[in-house]
């Protein structure tokens, strides 16, 4: 059955134990290369991650903040009576204004010189703001009052590094003989960064005024999808979860919605947008840019999700608390009902907010339904407006300013970002914390 | 009646029959709800149920087909000669559309009464203007077809609207009546009542069936008609994407090939970049890191995974186009023009599937069995060599199947092509040059100027169907990749 | 074939191929090996047997020093192949492993081809000059394995293929490919059927010419069968090491016998 045993002179010779041949050190050595690929790939891929993270946050800072002027003067109801009583009453508040800002300079000593019309560019037209402070509040005439204003964004362009004296262009938003007098105003004190709350609450801007762009009306938006989505695929997405999981029979129906489901899951997003476009704008003929139609574009795209990770928590739910149920008398149904979903829930939930999550940066689907181009302006007025009036949502509203090709709006698309990944990080730590504390292991 | 008092009357008679039903369960048995088959709770549903179910179903079905009956007998009152050069039945149906909505805005603000709306002459106002008003923007005159077809499309919708609402309700009462009457302690009200839930849950799962049904119509219905606007020769062999801004046909250019060479070459640099890195960084994550450098590099890398796409098509824009342009743009080596570039895109599209292939790889490797691994050290053999002759060779349909599935994810990706790709679309080797792709082209396409029932704005539609079919045929291949060839380890 | 009268063996006394001298092994804090010293001798065929959880495979792995690839497991005391410590920190297991081969109890064949999953050992560590020498080896290890005659016409077809008894075979094959000196194998039978067991019984009582084996078995009718020396390992201790012969007929530790006759394990 077997050979004889070989000569010995055709093995290659044996080396004793203790001296590693040159063969084995050189596998060794491509051992000790191989992990090094290894761990350089993580590394690079962990570079990537901190390189974008740092873009984000550097681009994105200077966002929340905006420079603004400070001024405190003192309006006499003379200036007051006689700027009523003008035809350009803003012009007179605005003259007002300069010679107001003219004094104060003086004040501290700063000798740079300057005319309304550089002013103008500066800190734009508060003529109009000044004014209907104290139309408002009239008890404040002859008392000093301070304002708080708003520099123009070229402004914070120039304060931020964005613009340098090197590569201004003399416009008619901001001239190099500016920059001193903004120099002047920021040694003394006058000008400089505040954080502002606009953004984050404000509505969007036109596209000549960056500064003054907000998220809030599109955050408005993206929680009025965010609610469409959450009240149609949870609900939707458990029942055919628990048909699919407790109650189908193996049957070809059943494999086809199973086969249809996991395709769903691989469809690009941009083709549901197209599916929202033609079905929900153009046959059901529902309103553009609406977060409704946004919603139920999403809780089609979410659905697959939702129906996978439920169905998973369903199914770790041990059989024999079926049973238990079924002995005293249950039926099929109410097993369910009662038992397996009540214990499936934390991961049921999980699954949720971990899809709500995804639908709230998905922004593609959301160009094709109107959302691109189109200008929040304004907060929706009722609680049903807020699902039909046309408004943006963050990701869209970022795109938008992304697309208006502005350093100005750059800034703001960096900022929306960071407030987008602050809700998905938000959304995402709930989901672990519920994960680590409801979770059963059976 | 306006569409959510429906629903609330639909409710109401619902919450009526349940309250009522179950008395008149409770009543049969005396008054002792354990003489009842089922609960009480399940005879007030069950009436409950009667009323509202058939309701809703005849409800949606009408609102469903309500469209196309009005469309066809409106569409069969038009004269031939409505359609005029330049135009299509497509057009002029949206006209009388818009006409239509016009007329009701204006008599929801009051601009005119609903007799004047329905009497309203071309001869004698200028709808145009009047519109105009109340704010319904038109782009040119109104002609007295489309006006009479519209008021036409305004009576037929309200007549339909009218009688289905009496229908429904009708329906909701008869529903409950019946619910009611079977409501006594004999009846089985459990055993209805969870065939009817069984029947909701049956709907839900078939949801998913409908969506694909929906995602095939609405790219199907379109590109046919695209088809009949643009010979389907020079879209799917044209190799040249100009479509022409005047609006209505014309002379544009609209070959796919361009935009189908853009996609695969971007997606060709993507994977080039994601899946060695993936793969190594999970071959390194399973063989080689001990639990603690797992338990922190595996989340982190995740969180690439989490970022939305618009995210990274912003860094692609702002970030990556800049830094290329630094390295390779006109100050220093001068191969790149602009920012935009499918190197740009490539790279970065590539990190957001870094994740993807990285976690995907990582299953399939695990799945390996551990015995496979042992009997490759008892040979003596090093762990590398474990790992490039043993295990990888084991592993690759699972590896070859999770490429073609991120290559299918690079196919359909939007955001990223459509900020940091540019939308030139050419047929060149050059990755440095601008280069767009369909995804990119279908936005660009669908929320430009171009009227809705124009080639250009159709094309979109066609695009789209060459997406899905791409990307679907992706994953089936991967699934049968990985089926065909996957080892039986036992 | 080994006569079923066990107590007229022929008792050959070979040269010590392996000496352990006071291993203890522990898996974490738990102690699984408890000082063990045995002397193993070449060209013989050694039986460990021992109620299951008695550490012989645990034993048996630090031969190879295949517990280096759990992290848990610490081993101390000495190990000698030929008078090399095997623990000594110059020698490279990978070297070692290509001296002391090991089968383990389920057959894994490598999804590869009968032809490569023999050539891995020798092509890893660079044993063939060419292809003819390799062919060459492949067909001395399958003879070896005594596999040749049933694979000799497909040797391309995938090793995954074979029965279980001849898959077990394929591996005691791809085992001797690297012409090893020692050969360890962990209870190779346990997941065959008795035909396939019978052949593969057959088989080692004519490796032991060539090779020391040691095997661990939970049947002591298999260790009665194959071997010429027998270790009785019970709760991490050796108990008693002797001529097969003898352990079965006549032991010496009241543990030995109580095992034998069947009253523990």
């Amino acid at each position: 059955m077997t050979d004889a045993s070989m000569s010995p002179e055709s093995v290659a010779p044996k080396s004793g134990l203790a001296t590693i041949d040159a063969r084995t050190r050189k596998r060794n050595a491509a051992e000790k290369r191989f992990r090094l690929y290894g761990m350089a790939a993580i590394g690079v891929g962990l570079l990537f991650l901190v390189f974008l993270f740092s873009s984000i946050l550097r681009s994105g800072l200077p966002a929340f903040t905006q420079t603004v002027l400070d001024i405190e003067f003192v309006l006499t109801s003379e200036q007051f009576d006689t700027a009523e009583s003008k035809m350009m009453k803003t012009g007179e508040y605005q003259n007002i204004f300069v010679a107001a800002l003219q004094e104060q300079l003086e004040a501290s000593g700063l000798e740079v010189a300057f005319d309304a019309k550089a002013i103008e560019r500066i800190v734009g037209k508060p003529g109009g703001t000044i004014r209907s402070f104290f139309l408002e509040n009239p008890d404040r005439i002859g008392t000093p009052v301070s304002f708080e204003l708003a520099a123009s964004s070229r402004v914070d362009g120039y304060l931020n590094g964005r613009v340098t004296r090197d590569t201004i262009v003399d416009s008619r938003f901001l001239m190099t003989t500016d920059l001193d007098l903004v120099d002047a105003l920021r040694d003394a004190g006058i000008i400089h960064g505040a954080f502002t709350w606009n953004f984050i609450t404000g509505t969007d801007s036109g596209v000549d005024n960056p500064g003054g762009a907000g998220l809030g009306a599109s955050v408005i938006g993206s929680f009025f999808m965010m609610l469409v989505v959450l009240f149609l695929s949870l609900p939707i997405g458990v029942a055919a979860s628990i048909y699919l999981e407790e109650f189908a029979p193996k049957n070809r129906w059943t494999d086809l919605i199973e086969v249809n489901i996991s395709n769903l899951a691989a469809v690009p997003s941009i083709v549901f947008g197209i599916l929202g476009l033609a079905v929900f704008i153009q046959f059901a003929g529902m309103p553009q840019s609406a977060p409704l139609v946004g919603g139920l574009v999403l809780t089609l795209m979410t659905l697959p999700t939702i129906i996978i990770s439920t169905r998973a928590s369903l199914a770790a739910v041990p059989p024999s608390i079926r049973d238990a149920a079924l002995g005293v008398g249950a039926s099929k149904m109410q097993s369910v009902f009662h038992h397996v979903l009540p214990l499936a829930m934390p991961g049921i939930l999980t699954g949720t907010i971990i899809g709500l999550a995804q639908a709230l940066g998905e922004t593609a689907p959301l160009l094709l339904i109107g959302m691109v181009g189109f200008v929040a302006r304004e907060y929706p007025e009722g609680f049903i407006s807020g699902f039909t009036d046309a408004n943006s949502a963050m990701p869209a509203q970022i795109y938008t300013w992304a697309s208006r090709a502005d350093p100005g709006f750059y800034e703001k698309a960096w900022g929306g970002i960071i407030i987008l990944l602050l809700f998905l990080i938000t959304m995402n730590a709930i989901a672990v914390v519920l994960r680590r504390r409801f979770e059963r292991r059976w | 009646m306006p569409f959510s008092w429906l629903v609330l009357i639909i409710f109401a008679i619902a919450a009526a029959g349940y309250v009522l039903g179950r008395k008149r369960a409770l009543n049969s048995a005396s008054g002792d709800s354990r003489n009842l088959h089922s609960l009480p709770s399940y005879y007030g549903a069950h009436a409950a149920m009667w009323a509202i179910v058939p309701a809703t179903a005849v409800l949606l079905v009408w609102m469903l087909a309500q469209p196309f009956f009005v469309n066809a007998r409106v569409l069969a009152s038009l004269p031939d000669t409505v359609v005029t050069e330049g135009s299509s039945i497509g057009l002029v149906m949206s006209d009388i559309r818009r006409v239509a909505d016009g007329l009701d805005e204006a008599v929801l603000q009051g601009a005119m009464t609903r007799a004047e709306a329905a009497s309203l002459d071309t001869d004698t106002t200028d709808v145009r203007d009047v519109l105009g008003s109340v704010g319904v923007a038109l782009g040119s005159a109104v002609n007295a077809d489309v006006l009479s077809g519209a008021q036409l499309y305004r009576a037929l919708n309200g007549t339909a609207t009218t009688l289905m609402s009496w229908l429904v309700v009708l329906i909701a009462l008869g529903g409950a009546a019946y619910g009611y009457s079977k409501s006594h302690a004999d009846f089985r009200a459990r055993n209805t009542v969870e065939r009817g839930i069984l029947a909701l849950l049956i709907f839900a799962a078939s949801i998913a069936i409908l969506t694909t049904i929906g995602i095939l119509f609405a790219l199907l219905f379109n590109t046919i008609e695209f088809f009949k606007l643009y010979p389907a020769r020079d879209f799917f062999f044209g190799t040249n994407w100009a479509p022409s801004f005047s609006g209505r046909g014309g002379a544009s250019d609209l070959g796919v090939l361009p935009l189908l060479w853009g996609t695969f070459y971007i997606s060709l640099i993507a994977l080039l970049v994601a899946v060695p890195i993936g793969l190594f960084s999970a071959i390194y994550l399973s063989e080689y890191a001990g639990p603690r450098v797992r338990g922190i590099a595996k989340p982190l890398i995740e969180i690439l995974a989490g970022i939305p796409t618009i995210v990274y098509g912003l860094f692609a824009l702002l970030t990556v186009g800049p830094l290329l342009v630094s390295m390779f743009g006109k100050d220093t080596l001068g191969w790149m023009q602009g920012g935009t570039a499918v190197i740009t895109a490539g790279l970065v599209m590539g990190i957001m599937l870094i994740p993807f292939v990285s976690s995907l790889s990582d299953d399939i490797i695990n799945a390996v069995p551990q015995s496979l691994r042992d009997g490759s050290y008892g040979l003596g053999a090093t762990q590398s060599e474990t790992i490039r002759q043993v295990i990888l060779p084991a592993a690759l349909p699972g590896i070859v199947g999770a490429i073609l599935l991120a290559a299918s994810r690079a196919i359909g990706e939007t955001m990223i092509v459509v900020l940091g790709a540019g939308a030139a679309a050419r047929l060149s080797m050059n990755p440095f040059d601008a280069m767009t792709t369909i995804t990119a082209k279908i936005v660009s396409q669908l929320t430009g100027d171009a009227d809705f029932a124009s080639p250009e704005a159709l094309v979109a539609f066609a695009l789209g169907m060459t997406l899905f079919v791409l990307t679907l045929g992706l994953n089936i291949f991967a699934l049968y990749i990985v089926r065909k060839y996957r080892e039986q380890y036992d | 074939m080994n006569d079923m009268r066990i107590v007229e063996r022929d008792v050959e006394t070979n040269k010590v191929k392996i000496a352990a001298r006071n291993v203890q092994v522990y898996y974490g804090t738990t102690h699984a090996i408890k000082d063990v010293s045995v002397e193993i001798e070449d060209k013989t065929v050694t039986a460990f047997i021992g109620p299951s959880g008695c550490g012989k495979s645990t034993f048996l792995r630090c031969i190879n020093r295949m517990n280096d690839t759990i992290d848990v497991c610490r081993v101390t005391g000495d190990i000698l192949i030929d008078d090399y410590d095997i623990y000594d920190p110059k020698v490279d297991p990978v070297q070692l492993r290509a001296k002391v081969g090991m089968v383990f109890q389920k057959p894994n064949p490598f999804p590869k081809s009968i032809y490569d999953n023999v050539a891995y050992g020798p092509r890893i560590h660079g044993l063939a000059k060419n292809k003819a020498d390799l062919d060459d080896i492949v067909e001395k290890s399958l003879r070896r394995g005594a596999i040749w005659d049933e694979v000799k016409d497909r040797l391309q077809s995938p090793g995954t293929g074979l029965s279980g008894g001849q898959q077990q075979r394929l591996c005691i094959a791809r085992a001797v490919a690297t012409e090893p000196e020692v050969l360890l194998m962990d209870e190779p039978c346990s997941a065959l059927d008795p035909i396939a067991t019978a052949q593969v019984e057959e088989l080692i009582d004519e490796l032991r010419t060539n090779y020391s084996v040691v095997i661990v078995t939970h049947s002591m009718q298999q260790a009665a069968r194959v071997s010429q020396k027998t270790a009785f390992f019970h709760l991490g201790n050796l108990v008693e090491y002797g001529e097969t012969g003898t352990i079965f007929t006549n032991p010496v530790d009241p543990r030995t016998e109580s095992y034998i006759t069947g009253r523990i394990g």
